[in-house]
């Protein structure tokens, strides 16, 4: 069972930027967290630090025993596997099986048990009829797809999501929110940035909001969507999804999902609540 | 007054045509939203739109390219560029990389057609103007947040004036913020009149700023009408295109048989 | 660049320090780049200016004069002499290089180039391929991120560590190539391809005291190869 954990995580860029000031952050194996907020909150400092991309300024980053400060990014990789915003700057392959075979190779799988990884990834991105496809001959999203796939299959216990659902259309972003269910399934960790508050709050069951290197609420997304939350969502640049508004304009109480608003008004109409 | 009239269209080296029999018009003034899954061609119709295609990229283009009522398949891209600009998703890609300032960079395309330097500054500083960005004008564009950039390059075609505008997911690649910015804009410019193709997954913003939507499918038109009738239509589900958070919201009241009224 | 190329003709210690003195620092100050311009030129010049030493100081042929030995080598005492007058040369050359290099905006020279005539593509393909460089380091960084993250291994063997290039190069390239068809299509939107001149904005200020000590410049370099090939100085 691998846990992460931050304390007391400060981060200072080389040139003086401060990105993370003082984070406090524990993520128990198999939970699924969004983390959100606006440009320069510090969302893709933290997770850098997941994987020893970045190492602490101050304070530690535990995954399972593994200190960051101390560990091999090669070694982390085995345990966190983290999936870049932009897929150009990743793929090099000539064929999407290649490109997805890397890093389940680099952590060590070979033989019938990479093949099997590298199948089942392929399959969950529904990528499976276009092994020998140059992926650059893919459109921008099926790309993405594929660089979610090549981090899949490495068969992590964590998995981080950098922004999975920009650029999707709609089908992509079902691909997506089936991977993530997925995972928990598996008892996998499963961390996403994202801004897109419609998914956050579909798919995963705690939402961490940051601003300016901290840590600003951190709850469900219920909690994080109720009316009395906006105004903090607000400062750090985000808006609450549709049916938050809509279900606390009707006075429904926290609805942060469609299905919530479903549930508030047959729960309303049967007298109950 | 831009249309395509039975519009097929093949990149080069392509085995199939990725825009068959497509008819597509927009009036002056009018805002026309397009919406389909991914390699739907979306893109493939703003490259057509634009001119692009074939000029630009090669392949092979049936049907016609009307601009104004005129057939411009002979003309060259430098010739179209003051009649249809074009956006794209990517902002980083539409700096010219050779302008210091924003000021600079919205002066690209004037300065390229020839114009005379006193009325390329006024047309820079009309269209900064129109876009809100006047506090910009002297920042460096490669330092701006995507949103700016996206609107630095919308700027840059405005300032060729020309009638017609194709956007190609302009928001895809930015984040709340930036989106807010770019919409925002796009809001503005339909309101003054500005004729735009908008391309995009964001039927939410669709919703705000066009009159017209047109789903593709497989290269194809699969749907075309008002705003709102092709936003609620439940086929567009079926496309693979998410409808605007109110229709979904309606659409799981329904299945749950709640006729419930939403508030406005 | 002229400085540079006095630098070369001129013999003796003396000449060169001098040029370095007049022609790079004084300007240096003035432009207020002289820290950066000590420190790029240390850095670059180092490992050439240390060979030299080396070379010249123990190996010399036909100099007689000895300094110290270090076991079976022996440094002397023309070797150092001479050493010092390369060395003079490599300070005067890669300062004028360096100071170039900071006191002048591409875009300004690119400018200044089609104003006089240069094809404007051609100016602008040197323009923005310089501009592009910062851009693609940051790329490359970020594909280096993204590849340690998949496991690669850049902290292991040398080998290792070659092998693991591909992985790396091959997006900055791919990327680049992407990249470059978006970039050429939004140019060409924007009327890139108008053949003839196009407008320009502004031209880089060009002061009647600039144009004068451009033309001593280059007078005066001419002055001076004849003094040396005439054996004057």
């Amino acid at each position: 069972m691998t846990d992460l954990s931050c304390s007391a995580l400060r981060y200072e860029y080389p040139g003086g930027v401060r990105a993370l000031e003082g984070v406090d952050l524990v993520i128990s194996a198999g939970e699924r967290v969004a983390i959100v907020g606006q440009n320069g909150s510090g969302k893709t400092t933290l997770v850098r630090h997941f994987n020893g991309l970045l190492r602490p300024t101050e304070g530690r980053v535990l995954v399972g025993n593994l200190d960051t400060q101390t560990t091999r990014i090669a070694k982390l990789a085995a345990v966190v596997g983290l999936a870049f915003q932009d897929p150009d700057r990743q793929i090099f392959s000539g064929s999407v099986e290649a490109e997805v075979a890397f890093g389940p190779r680099n952590v060590g799988l070979r033989g019938a048990e990479l093949e099997a990884s590298v199948r089942e990834a392929l399959g969950s991105v529904g990528l499976d009829g276009e092994r020998q496809t140059n992926p650059y001959d893919l459109g921008y999203s099926r790309r993405k797809l594929l660089t979610i796939a090549s981090v899949l299959a490495m068969r992590t216990p964590i998995v981080v999501l950098d922004e999975p659902t920009t650029g999707q259309d709609a089908r992509g972003i079902r691909t997506i929110r089936s991977i993530v269910d997925r995972l928990a399934a598996e008892g996998r960790t499963v961390i996403a940035i994202s801004h897109d508050m419609r998914f956050v709050s579909e798919s995963f069951s705690r939402i961490v909001v940051m601003r300016g290197g901290r840590i600003v609420s951190d709850g469900t997304p219920a909690d994080a969507f109720a009316e009395d939350g906006w105004p903090l969502l607000r400062s750090t640049n985000l808006e609450p999804p549709f049916a938050a508004v809509v279900g606390a304009r009707m006075g429904l109480g926290p609805t942060p999902t469609d299905r919530a608003v479903v549930d508030a008004l047959v729960a309303r109409s049967s007298g109950v609540g | 007054m831009l249309r395509l009239e039975g519009v097929s269209y093949r990149y080069a080296g392509a085995t199939g045509k990725s825009l068959r029999d497509v008819d597509l018009s927009l009036a002056d003034g009018e805002v026309v939203g397009v919406v389909g899954p991914s390699e739907a061609g979306k893109s493939t119709l703003s490259l057509v739109a634009s001119g692009l295609a074939p000029r630009a990229i090669g392949g092979t283009l049936e049907g016609r390219l009307l601009i104004d009522g005129e057939d411009v398949s002979g003309q060259p891209m430098h010739e179209l560029a003051p009649l249809v600009g074009i956006c794209f998703q990517n902002p980083l890609t539409q700096l010219s990389q050779v302008a210091d300032t924003v000021f600079e960079e919205v002066a690209f395309g004037p300065l390229n057609l020839g114009i005379d330097r006193i009325e390329v500054a006024r047309r820079v500083t009309r269209s900064v103007e129109a876009l809100g960005i006047g506090e910009l004008a002297e920042r460096d564009p490669r330092r701006l947040s995507g949103g700016q950039i996206q609107l630095v390059a919308v700027c840059g075609l405005l300032a060729m004036e020309p009638r017609h505008l194709v956007l190609d997911e302009p928001t895809a690649q930015l984040d709340p913020e930036g989106k807010r910015l770019v919409s925002d804009a796009l809001l503005s410019l339909a309101a003054k009149g500005t004729a735009m193709i908008i391309c995009e997954h964001d039927t939410d913003l669709l919703a705000q700023v066009c009159s017209r939507i047109v789903a593709l499918d497989a290269g194809q038109i699969a749907l075309d009408g008002l705003t709102a009738e092709v936003l609620a239509n439940p086929r567009l589900e079926e496309l693979g295109v998410q409808p605007p958070a109110p229709v979904s919201l309606r659409r799981a009241l329904d299945r749950a048989g709640l006729k419930v009224a939403l508030p406005a | 660049m002229l400085t540079a190329a006095s630098a070369i003709v001129l013999g003796g210690v003396f000449w060169p320090l001098l040029i370095v003195a007049v022609a790079v620092l004084v300007p240096a100050v003035v432009a207020g780049v002289l820290p950066t311009l000590l420190r790029y030129v240390v850095i670059f010049s180092l490992p050439l200016a240390l060979s030299a030493l080396i070379v010249n100081l123990f190996f010399l042929p036909g100099a007689q004069t000895v300094l110290f030995r270090i076991g079976p080598i022996t440094a002397t005492a023309e070797g150092l002499s001479f050493a010092v007058e390369i060395l003079a040369r490599i300070a005067a050359i890669s300062g004028a290089v360096t100071l170039f290099y900071l006191t002048t905006k591409p875009s300004e020279l690119v400018l200044d180039l089609e104003r006089r005539g240069v094809p404007p593509r051609l100016a602008f393909v040197a323009n923005a391929s310089v501009q592009t460089v910062p851009a693609m380091a940051e790329r490359a960084a970020a594909i280096v991120a993204a590849q340690r993250a998949r496991g690669l291994d850049t902290e292991g063997s040398f080998v290792r560590r070659l092998r693991g290039l591909l992985p790396i190069v091959g997006p900055v390239v791919l990327g680049s190539i992407g990249e470059v068809e978006e970039r050429s299509m939004a140019l060409e939107a924007r009327g890139f391809t108008r053949p003839g001149r196009r407008s320009l904005l502004w031209s880089p200020a060009d002061s009647g005291a600039q144009r004068l000590s451009r033309w001593v410049l280059v007078i005066g370099f001419v002055g001076l190869v004849f003094a040396r090939t005439g054996g004057w100085i």
